[in-house]
């Protein structure tokens, strides 16, 4: 169930040689460059989205319909001016942008983007790397993200990156929680850390599989507490106050002027696509979908490039939600931001997790289920009316003090 | 710990990467630093304050209740790798060590520590007889400041 240590094929033999690492290298190649290739199309699929629904053309000029267009900008971004304001501290000024984009890629390292394949004549998964504690590492990476935002407001010494930054911390740091609690639900159905684990757990046997294997049925509570708070902790709509260019110019990163402002700007885009990568692997299957029938389970086409195509295909879904909901909802007040995840996610994502456990040991000891189901969910709703009760209501503090 | 290896060669390469780029960046952009360039950005204006060192202490208490919350969580994930094995007795003890959090987190909910409401509103929630803040006292049992109470009020505070 739990391993410590190497699940990786490629390590088992415990020797790592020049042709092990050469495949290492290969792998973190390939997913690097796919990362930069996939926010490329994606910040000009997000702007090509956002331009149809609101009736308007969107980039059209840099390649065809405009593919190049973030390319374009990256360009021009490296024949900017790297511009530091004096009353800058100079040091985290210019380390706030590798904290930003390190946990960015080095999050995506986790996700089985494919099965066990062959590579060099050396067995290994379609994934960088299959960390025994995989889903510490999620909410690892996700947690030093913060750090970048943070200290390059803190850095800038001006007030409006300061007050930028500030908030996305507090922001930041309730939907962590929320985030968290939203994996745990899942780690409780599959009961290990490991992305390739909980992925294989959900492997497609037939049609049925969408609805008994997926963990996004059985987790359903949990997968919703996920997508709310992955958006929020990647500041997209209707979560990007941090950047609320009405009320703090640019937020954290007003100061940041050419290539230091794209990294920032690679790196929030990374994001999204690095947490429509994790639902995907956690709630959606990662990359288990139907192979192609005609040909046998170890054809090439099966092995290597169905996974893939499913993979994508989920994330991609995902992304495309992302931008319909940037497209349609205004953003949201800081009070109600900051109410709804301390005051509702985060007290039923918890109260979840017990529940789930609840039920997967009644499984487990033969426990009537349906009786168990009954308590559980009673103590929780129950603990859950307590809490309600103890938040000030408006009317209530009006009335008092009025 | 050859699990961590891939890690590694990514972290090196986004390391390279990024430095690469500021370097490349330094040589290819202009550098025509001048006063107004180099000055905190202020919409246009001359900046007269330095940026504020104190915040809000709600800041500081959202920190605070998170660190909780998340070591808490922390040990949530190992329990739900195991938790199988331990039966009924896992459930219970997990149980009471969320009820442990949940009561301090009831208490912290019901004195409005997480209420980002008007500031007005959170002050005026403290218990005890007498507020001091920087500028006045504040006695909620008096009528409100500002001359904007009513004979309502008065009633109230008289009940």
């Amino acid at each position: 169930m739990s391993h410590l240590l190497a699940l990786d094929p490629l390590f088992q033999s415990g020797h790592v040689g020049f042709s092990v690492f050469l495949v290492v290298a290969v792998k973190v190649l390939v997913a690097f460059a796919l990362l930069l290739v996939s926010v490329m199309l994606y910040i000009w699929g997000m702007r090509k989205w956002i331009a149809d629904m609101q009736n308007r053309i969107g980039p059209n000029t840099a390649g065809p319909w405009g593919i190049l267009q973030t390319l374009a900008d990256g360009i021009k971004l490296f024949f900017k001016e790297q511009s530091i304001p004096d009353s800058a501290d100079r040091v985290v000024f210019r380390l706030a942008p590798y904290l930003s984009i390190m946990p960015a890629f080095l999050l995506f390292c986790i996700i089985p983007i494919g099965g066990q394949v062959s590579i060099f004549g050396h067995q290994t998964f379609l994934q960088v790397a299959d960390l025994p504690i995989g889903a510490l590492w999620i909410l690892a990476m996700s947690g030093l993200g913060v750090y970048g935002v943070m200290l390059a407001g803190w850095a800038s010494g001006s007030k409006y990156p300061l007050l930028g930054s500030v908030r996305a911390t507090g922001q930041l740091l309730s939907y962590e929680a929320a985030f968290s609690l939203g994996i745990l639900g899942v780690l409780v159905r599959a009961g290990t850390l490991s992305t390739h684990d909980i992925v294989s757990q959900q492997r497609w046997v037939n049609w049925h599989s969408f609805v008994s294997q997926w963990y996004w049925l059985p987790a359903f509570v949990p997968f919703v507490i996920f997508l709310i708070a992955a958006t929020a902790e990647t500041n997209h709509p209707p979560f990007d106050l941090v950047e609320a260019e009405q009320e703090l110019v640019g937020g954290f990163n007003t100061e940041y002027t050419g290539i230091r402002f794209a990294i920032f700007f690679l790196a929030e885009f990374m994001n999204v696509i690095t947490m429509s990568a994790v639902a995907t692997t956690l709630f959606l299957g990662g990359p288990s979908g139907p192979g192609l029938g005609f040909l046998s389970a170890g054809n090439a086409l099966n092995t290597w490039l169905m996974p893939v195509f499913w993979f994508g295909l989920k994330v991609i879904a995902l992304l495309f939600v992302t931008v319909w909901v940037r497209a349609s909802m205004p953003r949201m007040r800081y009070d109600r931001l900051m109410a709804l995840g301390w005051k509702y996610l985060i007290e039923i994502a918890i109260l979840w997790v017990l529940v789930a456990a609840a039920i997967e040991v009644a499984n487990v000891q033969n426990w009537n289920v349906w009786a168990t189901v009954l308590i559980a969910f009673g103590s929780a709703a129950l603990a859950y009316g307590v809490l309600y009760l103890a938040i000030p209501k408006p009317d209530e503090v009006v009335e008092e003090f009025r | 710990m050859a699990d961590y290896l891939p890690i590694l060669v990514m972290a090196a390469l986004v390391v390279a990467f990024a430095s690469l780029s500021f370097i490349a960046s330094g040589f290819l952009g202009p550098k025509r630093p001048n006063a107004a360039k180099q000055a905190p950005y202020e919409c246009g204006i001359v900046p007269e304050e330095e940026p504020a060192e104190r915040f809000p202490v709600k800041f500081y208490l959202v920190a605070m209740s998170f660190i909780v919350l998340d070591v808490e969580i922390v040990f949530l994930y190992p329990f739900a790798t195991v938790f199988r094995g331990l039966g009924l007795y896992g459930l219970i003890i997990m149980a009471v060590f969320v009820l442990v959090l949940l009561v301090p987190f009831a208490y912290l909910l019901s004195v409005g520590a997480l209420d980002w409401g008007p500031a007005r509103r959170g002050v005026e929630r403290v218990a005890g007889p007498i507020l001091r803040t920087k500028h006045a006292v504040i006695d909620p049992n008096a009528p409100h400041p500002g001359g904007r109470d009513n004979p309502d009020d008065e009633e109230e505070v008289a009940a």
